[in-house]
Parts: structure tokens; C-alpha cells; sequence
């Protein structure tokens, strides 16, 4: 399947802040539609820093798993979510490339490589997604656990959104080691690692789920830990699975733990 | 440029708008106790002795349970039970049969299996045949037999829509839970060994187990035969948290036990030291004592490619390594976990939840006690193959009791 199947849709606000960001690549590519036209599933955009993001319109899902998944946990409770709100999400974690142009200090030279960023706390993830929304004008931040559940899912309701050792780098096929993003296969949204390579940071404290449906969830007010989600090359595949929760302590840096961006739908596209 | 396919279909599916009614597939399991859903659970305790009164003091606390029947051989404890907790005196049972008599006359929607562990898998099944939830006590039998039949027992519950718990304090902790989800998960790396230890001093220091068969019972924790030895009978507790940390059957055990201190017709072990083999090339060693003085406690520490996991029952639990955790302490493990079951078992029977995750987990742990045991009787490493095979039967000599 093509890395890039997905039709280029730019922001066209980002223009306007192109110069605020001194290390970008080429602007976007022109507007291959109106832009009057909504955001519709399958729209990709590329921002300033050339990170492609894959648009998931509001929609609901099944969260969790059902009891007789093999490999749950007791966290996973099966729950009716909403998300009335559509969002940008990166089509890879955040590369050590990216993290280097937006977050090393001037003069660093930075190392193009494609690996995914990890041993980055969760307030330096938050502090990314900052900066990188100071730069071009967008809002980033990190995906709430919903919204990553509902984008790795991408329609599916089995354990995988594929067969596992085609869509993710686990312990037992990643000779223990990161590998570039992308070099599995992606999802149904053209999505890729969401199972594995590095565990994704999420906006969220970790807590049991809230008992019944809910709306946009954002997990419970109170908690140390965050939530991780995906699993990585150092995790079992049981613990890459759509609905597997892990949590870690926020102020770790872990060799296992990386993110990726959400960016709001931008206000003139939600009014359209 | 177009849209894939997926894409398209995808987006049909999922575009019903931001204020769409939910249409989600799962269903709520419905409340088996229908409009009775907030009355009180009427329960049955079979045993009451020692344990039966504490953990009858704990569903009490609870409030949402009416103990409502028990059963024990002795009439004296019956007595003292049902004045106790205000059984009425047409529902209290005596004899070796004290289970069937209640299961037939009382009213009752659960049962709580509180008797000595060698009659625990003949009494929860007889509580399933009947339609009884079931809440038993651990180590859940004394043999191959006796655990198969607990296993039988589950999936029958599960499949007549009733709630079968096995009462392990450890599984019931959060601390625990969260470690070991971790070390499945894989944040210490592969197994690589560790250890299991339960030391502590003797039950019933200086009792002796009377020679006569009402005698025995009464003081059946001194008895190999009705308790299953220290290994079954107590010091589960470190095995079942190996057997939970290692998510596999043993392949092989080897080891010894003997008696030093106890004396007469005690005849359960002094100690027991293992060496257990799991697959994956895991290994683990295993030493209990529940004689003499010194440092004691239950703990078990796992080490794996990129990290440890260490248990205290009690005490500090905790993930070392890559992906750290710093667990906490669980310092009330012994009530809490049970005051965590009881409150699950409830829980589990007003809202239908009856696929009865803690048999299949508890049948394992104790048949690791059993091979352990055998492995240390005979002096032999025995096979868990073997063992499964064979399934001896452990035939306690009843004679001279009253049914």
C-alpha cells in the first residue's frame, strides 16, 4: 500500500504563520479542493514541520474489550464512547527528526533519522505540542485515550486493526529495538504503529473507565500516572492491542515510550 | 484527488453527526436479581469454624448480605455460629453432609464454602447442581481430582449464569494486580527466575492432633490429609503469585520437605524446599517453613531481562528496572482482599457477571502445590504432565463420623 494514498488537503491558515518557524521544510502542496469543502476521513494535511496528519471525523466506538479477548486485562471494561468533535492525528509518532527541529536548542544539528522520539516525559510531550502550536498557529496536543482508541481501532473491533506482526513492532518480531515509523503496515485510516514501535503518551490521568457511555471522555481529574497506549517493541503483543491500557509515572523518560500529535479541527474548517 | 474506498465506507459508518444517539452493540448483562437487585443476598456458610466466623463478621460489615443458614459437623460451632449471626435455628446443619442439608432446605442464593479445603470440591459443586453463587475459601482442594472438579464446578457456574469466586487475598489487591499486569505486559522483559518463600512459625503450637476422627477434624489443620499439607493449605499463597507472575502451568517440580518439630499425629510438613520449572525456560526456586522463630513473611521476586518484580504479602510490591513502578505497600492484604471479594461477589450477582475469572486461576495455583507436594513426598522430580495424568486421589478416612 502507498505510504501517501490520501489526498493533500492543507490548512490554509497555516501559511500565515510559515515564517515563525525558522527550521520547516516547503510549504504544504496547493489545496487539491475547495476550501469550503468539510474535512472528511481520509483527508491527510501536511503542517509547517512536514508531519502529515490523517483527519477522523466525530463518530462513536465500542472502548475496551471483550472479556474473551486473549491477552486482556481487568482495565478493559467494554463501553459505549461518542466523540462529537473530529480531529487531526499524526499518521506516525513524533520522529526524533521531528522532536530535534522543534525542541533542540538553535544550532543543534539535528539528526534526520525516522526513529520514533522516546524517553520523553509526559510534560515534554505536552511542552512539543506547545511549541510546535506556538510556531505554526495550530493547536496540537496529545490524543486523549479515546481518541487513540477510536483511531487505532479504525473500525475494527477484534484485538488488532490488522493481523498483529504485520501492523506492529512487538517483542517478539523487533529484535528488541525501535525501527523507523512506518514500516509496517498502516491501519484502515492510513495510520501506522498505532500496535507497537513505541508506546504512545495520551492526554489522560489512568483510572478505571467511568461506569455506563460517554462523550468526549478525558479520563478521570484525579490520578498521578498517564495513560499509555499501543504497546511498543518491548511489550508483549497482548499489551499492543487496540483496547490495552498501560500507565506510567509522567516524570519517567522511558526507552519503550514515545507520542504523537493531535491537532484541533482548525476553526474555519469546523464551521464549514 | 479521490477518496480510498475504505475510506469512503468508513466514513459512512461513522458520520452520524456529533450529537448521534449512541447505537453501540454491548449490552449491559442483566441483573439476575431483577427487581430484587437491592435486596440483600441470602447466604448459606458452610464452616464455622475459625475462618467462617471471620469471614462471616466481613459479609456482615458489607450490608449487603443476610446470612441466612449455616452448616459445620460440629453442633457445638453451629450453635455458636447461629446465635452469633442470628441464623434461625431450622436453618443451622450438622454432620458430614451438612452442605447437602442445607443446599436442600434452606433458602438461600449463595453459598460461602468455609469447611476444611479437602471438602471444598464435593460442597461448591453440589452448591452449582443446586444453583447456588459460590464463594470458596482457598486452597480449593487437596488433590488432581478434587481441583478438576473445583475447574468443572466454574464452568458450570458460568453456563447456568451463576458466580463462582475463589477467595485469594493477593488477587484482590491493587497493587498486585497492576504489577503483574505490568510484568505480563513485558516491562521487566522475559522471565528469566526467581523466588518464592513463605516462612512463618507453627499453627497451633503445641496441640496436638488427637488420634480420633472427630478429634482430627475438629483440629484438621494439623492433618495432611484434610488440609493438604502446609504447601496446599498455606503457603499457596506465595505459589499462587508465582503461578500468576509465570501465566503458564509448571513444567516440573523437584525438592523435599520433611517434620522436625511436630511431633505425634501432626502430620502435616515442617518445610518445604522446590525447585520449579516453567516454560519458556523460566525457573524458579520455592522454600516455606511454618515451624521454629526467625525473619518471616511471603514474598515472591521474579527477575526478567530488563527488570524484577518483587511481592510482599504485606508488605512493599513493586516493579524494578526500564519501566519502573513503584507499587505501594499492602499492609491490610489479609482483610482487605477479602473485604475486595466479597464486595466483587455481590457485585458479580446483582449485575450477571458470570464468567468467573478467578477458577481457571486458582485451579492452576493449587495444582502447583500438588506437584510441588508430590514432587516433595517422593523425593522425585515429578512431571506436571504426569500429574495430570495419574490424578491421585488424596482419601481421607472418615470412618467413625456421623453423616
Amino acid at each position: 500500500m502507498p505510504r501517501t494514498p490520501f489526498a493533500l488537503w492543507p490548512i490554509v491558515a497555516l501559511a500565515a504563520f510559515l515564517p515563525a518557524c525558522d527550521r520547516q521544510p516547503p510549504p504544504p502542496a496547493p489545496a487539491s479542493r475547495p476550501a469550503a469543502t468539510p474535512p472528511e476521513l481520509g483527508d491527510v494535511m501536511t503542517n509547517a514541520l512536514g508531519m502529515k496528519l490523517a483527519y477522523v471525523p466525530p463518530g462513536e466506538l465500542v472502548m475496551g474489550s471483550p472479556l474473551a479477548e486473549p491477552g486482556r486485562h481487568d482495565d478493559e471494561a467494554q463501553h459505549g464512547v461518542v466523540l462529537t468533535r473530529g480531529f487531526w492525528i499524526g499518521v506516525t509518532e513524533v520522529t526524533q527528526a521531528q522532536w530535534n527541529a522543534v525542541m533542540a536548542p538553535a544550532g543543534t544539528d539535528a539528526e534526520p533519522n525516522d526513529l520514533p522520539v522516546v524517553r520523553v516525559k509526559w510534560g515534554q510531550a505536552v511542552a512539543f505540542c506547545r511549541t510546535l502550536s506556538e510556531r505554526d498557529g495550530n493547536q496540537y496536543r496529545l490524543p486523549t485515550e479515546a481518541e487513540w482508541e477510536h483511531a487505532c481501532r479504525a473500525g475494527t473491533t477484534g484485538p488488532f486493526a490488522g493481523a498483529a506482526d504485520e501492523v506492529a513492532w512487538h517483542m517478539d518480531n523487533s529484535d528488541e529495538a525501535l525501527h523507523a515509523v512506518a514500516g509496517k503496515k498502516p491501519n484502515a485510516w492510513g495510520l501506522y504503529d498505532m500496535h507497537g514501535n513505541a508506546a504512545e503518551w495520551c492526554a489522560d490521568r489512568y483510572g478505571p473507565y467511568a461506569p455506563g457511555e460517554a462523550v468526549d471522555p478525558t479520563g478521570p481529574a484525579e490520578g498521578t500516572y498517564r495513560v499509555v497506549r499501543g504497546g511498543s517493541f518491548g511489550h508483549f503483543s497482548r499489551a499492543c492491542r487496540s483496547a490495552a491500557r498501560a500507565s506510567y509515572n509522567p516524570a519517567y523518560g522511558l526507552r519503550r515510550v514515545g507520542f504523537r500529535i493531535v491537532m484541533e479541527q482548525p476553526p474555519a474548517a469546523s464551521a464549514r | 484527488m479521490p477518496h480510498s474506498t475504505t475510506a469512503t465506507l468508513a466514513r459512512r459508518d461513522l458520520l452520524k453527526g456529533a450529537a448521534a444517539a449512541a447505537t453501540f452493540s454491548i449490552v449491559a448483562p442483566s441483573a439476575v436479581r431483577g427487581s430484587a437487585a437491592n435486596s440483600k443476598i441470602a447466604l448459606g456458610v458452610i464452616g464455622c469454624g475459625g475462618r467462617g466466623n471471620w469471614v462471616s463478621n466481613l459479609f456482615k460489615q458489607h450490608g449487603g448480605y443476610q446470612i441466612t443458614a449455616c452448616g459445620d459437623y460440629f453442633a457445638d460451632r453451629v450453635e455458636s455460629y447461629g446465635k452469633k449471626f442470628g441464623v434461625p435455628a431450622a436453618q443451622r446443619y450438622t454432620g458430614l453432609t451438612n452442605h447437602a442439608k442445607l443446599l436442600a432446605g434452606a433458602k438461600v442464593d449463595a453459598v460461602a464454602v468455609e469447611s476444611p479445603p479437602y471438602f471444598h470440591p464435593v460442597q461448591a459443586a453440589a452448591a452449582v447442581e443446586a444453583g447456588k453463587h459460590v464463594f470458596v475459601a482457598k486452597p480449593v482442594a487437596v488433590d488432581v481430582p478434587g481441583c478438576l472438579t473445583i475447574g468443572e464446578a466454574g464452568k458450570k457456574a458460568s453456563a447456568k449464569k451463576l458466580v463462582f469466586l475463589v477467595d485469594f487475598q493477593t488477587r484482590a489487591d491493587k497493587f498486585y494486580q497492576e504489577a503483574i499486569k505490568r510484568v505480563h505486559n513485558g516491562d521487566i522483559g522475559r522471565l528469566i527466575n526467581g523466588t518464592a518463600f513463605y516462612f512463618c512459625g507453627p499453627i497451633m503450637a503445641g496441640q496436638n492432633s488427637p488420634a480420633d476422627a472427630e478429634g482430627k477434624l475438629r483440629k484438621w489443620v494439623l492433618n495432611k490429609t484434610l488440609s493438604g499439607d502446609i504447601i496446599t493449605e498455606q503457603n499457596i499463597h506465595c505459589l499462587d503469585v508465582l503461578a500468576w507472575i509465570a501465566d503458564a502451568d509448571p513444567i516440573s517440580a523437584v525438592g523435599t520437605c520433611g517434620q522436625r518439630i511436630r511431633k505425634g499425629d501432626q502430620t502435616t510438613s515442617d518445610f518445604f524446599n522446590l525447585v520449579f520449572e516453567f516454560p519458556r525456560g523460566l525457573a524458579a526456586s520455592f522454600a516455606s517453613r511454618q515451624c521454629g522463630k526467625g525473619p518471616g513473611g511471603i514474598f515472591c521476586t521474579m527477575y526478567g531481562t530488563s527488570g524484577a518484580v518483587e511481592t510482599q504479602y504485606g508488605g512493599t510490591v513493586k516493579v524494578y528496572g526500564n519501566a519502573p513502578y513503584p507499587g505501594g505497600q499492602t499492609g491490610s492484604i489479609f482483610r482487605d482482599g477479602c473485604v475486595n471479594n466479597i464486595a466483587t461477589f455481590h457485585k458479580s450477582i446483582t449485575e450477571g457477571v458470570t464468567h468467573n475469572p478467578t477458577v481457571a486461576a486458582s485451579v492452576r495455583s493449587n495444582l502447583t502445590t500438588i506437584l510441588g507436594r508430590d514432587a516433595a513426598y517422593t523425593g522425585r522430580k515429578v512431571a506436571w504432565d504426569d500429574m495430570m495424568k495419574a490424578k491421585t486421589k488424596v482419601q481421607a478416612d472418615l470412618t467413625g463420623l456421623k453423616a
